[in-house]
């Protein structure tokens, strides 16, 4: 059966209807989302409106955290002053607008999602603010889909979107006691099959050089993931933008493709807060 | 090259790195002047605020400058080599203009041979704006964002800009863009600020273009510029530690 799993929405609207109506156009109607329904867009309520009103079930992101918590939206991996100080804005206003039932929905939300051999996480097992980008480590990024016993990892939180497969993994231990003597070692491999993280991307934010909104459809029945990319009425979201007095420099960054803050120099920094 | 020449060209066409480097290879004394263009038709030449001068008398720290334009440095050390740089779109000097010297030579970009062809733009009506920065020191990952956004697009169509600014580590660097090129030349100076408050030397970011957003420039400057405790924070381990400072040019 076809599912489709959409993560980052980050209170752009537009992008959400444009992303819901693929997913009806093409008769999916199992729907996960991966958090970060708000921060930085111009439309938190209505984002989180539409998710609940729809039913999706939605484990909890790393803005969606910062917002009920008072985070302030992990200043400590901003990978700059001005980044820091728009997004410390953005926290504000959205803060601000969002209402206590919500706000409320947005604390309920779990930190991850299981059905079958599938988990869903915003960032990863580990954190919400933990980045699996595509290049990372091959051991580290197993482990991170074995330790949550998971054939399918899917996250979100680069706004990247990409399948990674695991082939012919192995992992070999061998233990030696500290007053055990040569040779007296007990050794243990592990096979694994194939495992797969899958990142969803981004929908209100995409950050793969274009302007269109991402989500993935996975086939459990064919076993095949598709990356779909989905034009929407972006000066629509630029608008509200300007509107609601966020930085222009968001809708001009949201026009040309470019996220609204520049990427971590460490991406795999993880908020230990 | 010797002798007393002036270099005349239309804004971004090259004019002050083939100074620098003229100046640079000349070994005798070296004087540098820079004239303000006038452009019969009123088109807008380049708007500098400075930055050129200081760029040059960074680089060659024994550079002399004609105190004015009507001081003749032709009768002065024999080898001298004084460059005077003009901006002009055409080859021909206005009559309104009163160079007030006697130069050797009058060399053109787009005319002179031995002069490097570079494309150059026409400057229609354009706005011109620029900022003072003189002791203001830039977060290094901002201003790369900053000046991304800059010379994308994200305040305005704009055309040129030019920057010095200065970095908490002392550094400073000559920014220049140019529509008509590709990438930004990021300069560094050979001077370095030491790590006691705030640097002295001349800063300033110059812009040109067509419907500049300069409140929102402003705005996000200001989010880019370094507070005193930052600063603070950033200085202190390089003076108790006696760190060398960090190698430029």
């Amino acid at each position: 059966m076809a599912h489709a799993v959409l993560s980052c929405l980050h209170a752009n609207l537009a992008a959400l209807e444009a992303v819901l109506d693929d997913i009806d156009r093409l008769g999916v109607d199992t729907i996960t989302c991966l958090g970060d329904l708000v921060g930085y867009g111009p439309q938190p309520n209505e984002v989180v409106e539409l998710v609940r009103s729809r039913g999706i079930p939605t484990c909890q992101g790393c803005w969606d955290e910062d917002i009920i918590e008072g985070l302030n939206a992990c200043e400590c991996s901003y990978p700059s002053q001005l980044a820091e100080r728009r997004g410390q804005l953005a926290h504000h206003w959205t803060a601000a607008q969002l209402s206590p039932d919500n706000k409320d929905f947005l604390a309920s939300l779990p930190l991850s999602l299981r059905r079958d051999g599938l988990v869903f996480v915003h960032g990863s097992p580990n954190s919400q603010h933990e980045y699996l980008l595509p290049d990372m480590e091959a051991f580290a990024a197993l482990e991170r889909v074995v330790s949550a016993g998971a054939d399918m990892l899917f996250c979100g939180h680069t706004h990247r979107p990409y399948v990674r497969e695991f082939r012919e993994g192995s992992i070999e231990l061998r233990l030696r006691r500290p007053d055990s003597g040569p040779g007296q070692e007990s050794e243990r491999r592990m096979d694994l099959p194939v495992r797969r993280i899958v990142n969803a991307g981004s929908v209100g934010e995409p950050r793969h050089g274009g302007t269109e909104a991402t989500y993935v459809i996975h086939d459990g029945d064919r076993d095949t993931v598709e990356i779909r990319q989905v034009p929407y009425d972006v000066e629509r979201t630029c608008r509200a933008i300007l509107a609601a007095g966020l930085p222009p420099p968001f809708a001009w960054r949201l026009r040309h493709g470019f996220e609204y803050a520049e990427r971590a120099d460490d991406a795999s920094h993880v908020c230990e807060r | 090259m010797r002798g007393v020449v002036l270099v005349s060209g239309p804004p971004g066409c090259g004019k002050t790195s083939w100074i620098l480097s003229r100046l640079q290879e000349h070994r005798g004394p070296r004087v540098y002047r820079r004239l303000e263009g006038v452009d019969p038709e009123g088109r807008p030449l380049a708007l500098d605020g400075g930055l050129d001068q200081a760029f040059l008398h960074d680089q060659i720290p024994d550079l002399r400058e004609l105190a004015d334009g009507s001081q003749d440095p032709a009768p002065e050390a024999e080898g001298l080599l004084a460059l005077i740089e003009l901006p002009l779109f055409g080859p021909e000097i206005p009559e309104t203009l009163a160079l007030g010297l006697r130069p050797d030579r009058h060399l053109h970009f787009g005319r002179d041979s031995e002069l490097p062809r570079q494309d150059t733009l026409v400057f229609g009506a354009l706005d011109s704006w620029s900022l003072d920065l003189v002791t203001e020191v830039w977060d290094p990952a901002s201003v790369n964002s900053f000046w991304f956004e800059l010379v994308n697009g994200a305040y305005g169509d704009v055309y040129r800009a030019k920057a010095l600014v200065n970095l908490p580590d002392g550094r400073g660097f000559l920014f220049n863009w140019m529509v008509s090129c590709s990438g930004t030349q990021f300069l560094p100076l050979r001077s370095v600020a030491p790590p006691h408050g705030r640097p002295m030397r001349l800063s300033r970011l110059v812009v040109q273009g067509k419907g500049l957003d300069t409140a929102g420039l402003q705005t996000t400057i200001a989010d880019c510029l370094i507070s005193d405790a930052v600063l603070e924070l950033q200085q202190a381990p390089r003076r108790s530690q006696g760190e060398p400072l960090p190698a430029t040019g």
